[in-house]
């Protein structure tokens, strides 16, 4: 039998909702803040005030998995190297938390894996370190140096950096938030990596996205306007140019090699082929949250046992 | 302001004037708790409650942490809405929790599915309103009984 398709992504959509997972949700940011505060207690006037950056800041969270990362922007003095200062944090970090997680040094950021708690629940967050550009820059520009632990895309690892004005990355997708829902298509591009182990940073997937906005008319129903930024990227991700919004000389297309970036074309051609053959080809591509079957509620409604006026007994509230 | 439940797929809507005056009304009575019954209908297809108006009761008992709404006078007053045009009805509870999170107490649920089980109610699925409210600000919990479980409307 034929799938809806576009019934199979609200669907999809409904129960990677995030307040599904309040739970989890509430375990992530009661450990941001306690992480948040601690590092403040540690470098004092040496930090300015942490700020979230991940894809929760941005509102394209898919509750599989979150990604909570922690920008920790540091003054220019505070450290003599962009290395120094990621040691610095990693072994603070390492000291704090290595009997109650993991955590390892990733890209461009220190990775905090806690261990499962009694509910089998596990609460993973990305420290980023930057630094100012110069000495009390940070509160006029935003701008941060980042320093890239391993290779990053066509970023080299070591004394390479990249600059990003990360409040004007939340700030961009933010802006772009209504337009025929992009932010649903960002949605749904996450679950299909997530679900077939893809490589794009969220971010790239991201900024192709608004890009894809920005050229096309994207109209239709939930499928053709998702199918139009498949094909886009499908069509340009190869020779497209994606500067960061926090930064136009950081070309955030550097970040997958040319390599990944024809496999990613490759998967998109696959999917639209796959799917236009058979339908059913989407719940492989973009599959439900087992966790949370969507229910039927169709039939649901405000019910009256009759029709008159209800009178309410006295009642007591507390 | 509109609110749905997604997982019910049943929706609320409330005008920001009830609102302003749902407030209004806690202010008064602050830092003691307040409340009152809502008025309002279901769209055609029952999917939608449209709250239109509230009525504050002539008869409670108050204190910072609990709330008694009497029912004097309710009879007469719901009838005669219920016969107007459009014709109005009895859909649900507001009250205040001041200084506190609009989350529902033990009491509160108590009291949601009393009234929901109650043999002169004849609507299965009552709404609370929760105000939670400082002097200077206040924050929305919006709740319906349906089918032995109370949900939470969320903005959409
Ligand atoms: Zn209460």
């Amino acid at each position: 039998m034929a799938t809806d398709k576009n019934k199979h992504l609200n669907d999809v959509l409904t129960s990677h909702k995030v307040s599904k997972e309040q739970d989890l949700l509430d375990k992530h940011k009661r450990k941001r803040d306690e992480i948040c505060d601690a590092l403040v207690e540690k470098y004092g006037a040496d930090i300015y005030s942490p700020f979230n950056s991940g894809s929760f800041a941005k509102n394209t969270a898919v509750n599989k998995k979150f990604d909570f990362d922690l920008m920790a922007p540091f003054k220019r003095n505070a450290f003599s190297t962009l290395e120094n200062m990621f040691n610095d944090v990693y072994d603070f970090l390492l000291e704090k938390y290595s009997s109650s997680a993991h955590v390892r040094k990733q890209k461009v950021s220190i990775g905090i894996e806690f261990f499962a708690d009694d509910k089998g629940d596990i609460v993973k967050i990305d420290v980023v370190p930057g630094r100012e550009l110069n000495q009390d820059q940070y509160k006029e520009d935003d701008k941060l140096n980042l320093y890239v632990y391993s290779q990053f895309g066509k970023l080299q690892s070591g004394s390479d950096y990249i600059r990003s004005n990360i409040k004007a990355q939340v700030q961009n997708i933010k802006d772009n938030a209504d337009r025929a829902n992009l932010r649903q298509k960002v949605r749904l591009l996450k679950v299909w990596k997530l679900y077939n182990n893809k490589t794009p940073k969220s971010f790239f997937l991201e900024l192709i996205t608004i890009k894809a906005f920005d050229k096309l008319e994207i109209s239709g129903g939930l499928w053709d306007r998702l199918k139009s930024v498949i094909e886009y990227i499908r069509d340009n991700v190869t020779t497209v140019s994606l500067p960061d919004p926090g930064n136009s000389n950081n070309e955030v297309a550097d970040s997958m090699s040319d390599y990944e970036k024809s496999a990613l074309s490759d998967d998109m051609r696959n999917m639209i082929n796959r799917i236009e053959e058979n339908s059913d080809y989407i719940k492989i591509y973009f599959p439900l949250n087992d966790k949370f079957p969507v229910e039927d509620t169709s039939n649901n409604k405000y019910d009256e046992r009759k029709v008159a006026p209800s009178i309410p007994p006295p009642t007591r509230f507390g | 302001m509109k609110l749905r439940n997604e997982e019910i797929g049943l929706f609320l809507e409330i005008s920001d004037d009830l609102l302003r005056t749902i407030r209004e009304s806690g202010l008064l009575h602050y830092p003691k708790e307040f409340g009152g019954i809502l008025i309002g209908n279901y769209s055609t297809d029952k999917k939608i409650v449209n709250v239109i108006d509230t009525l504050l009761p002539t008869s409670y008992k108050s204190s910072k942490f609990s709330f008694e709404r009497g029912s004097e006078g309710l009879k007469e007053q719901l009838e005669t809405l219920f016969n107007g045009a459009p014709s109005l009805i009895y859909v649900g509870e507001w009250h205040t929790h001041p200084d506190a999170q609009p989350l529902p107490s033990g009491t509160d649920i108590m009291g949601l599915t009393g009234i929901a089980k109650h043999r002169d109610v004849n609507i299965t699925s009552p709404i609370l309103l929760i105000v939670g409210l400082t002097p200077a600000s206040m924050e929305l919990g919006f709740y319906v009984y349906f089918k032995d479980k109370i949900y939470r409307y969320e903005t959409y």
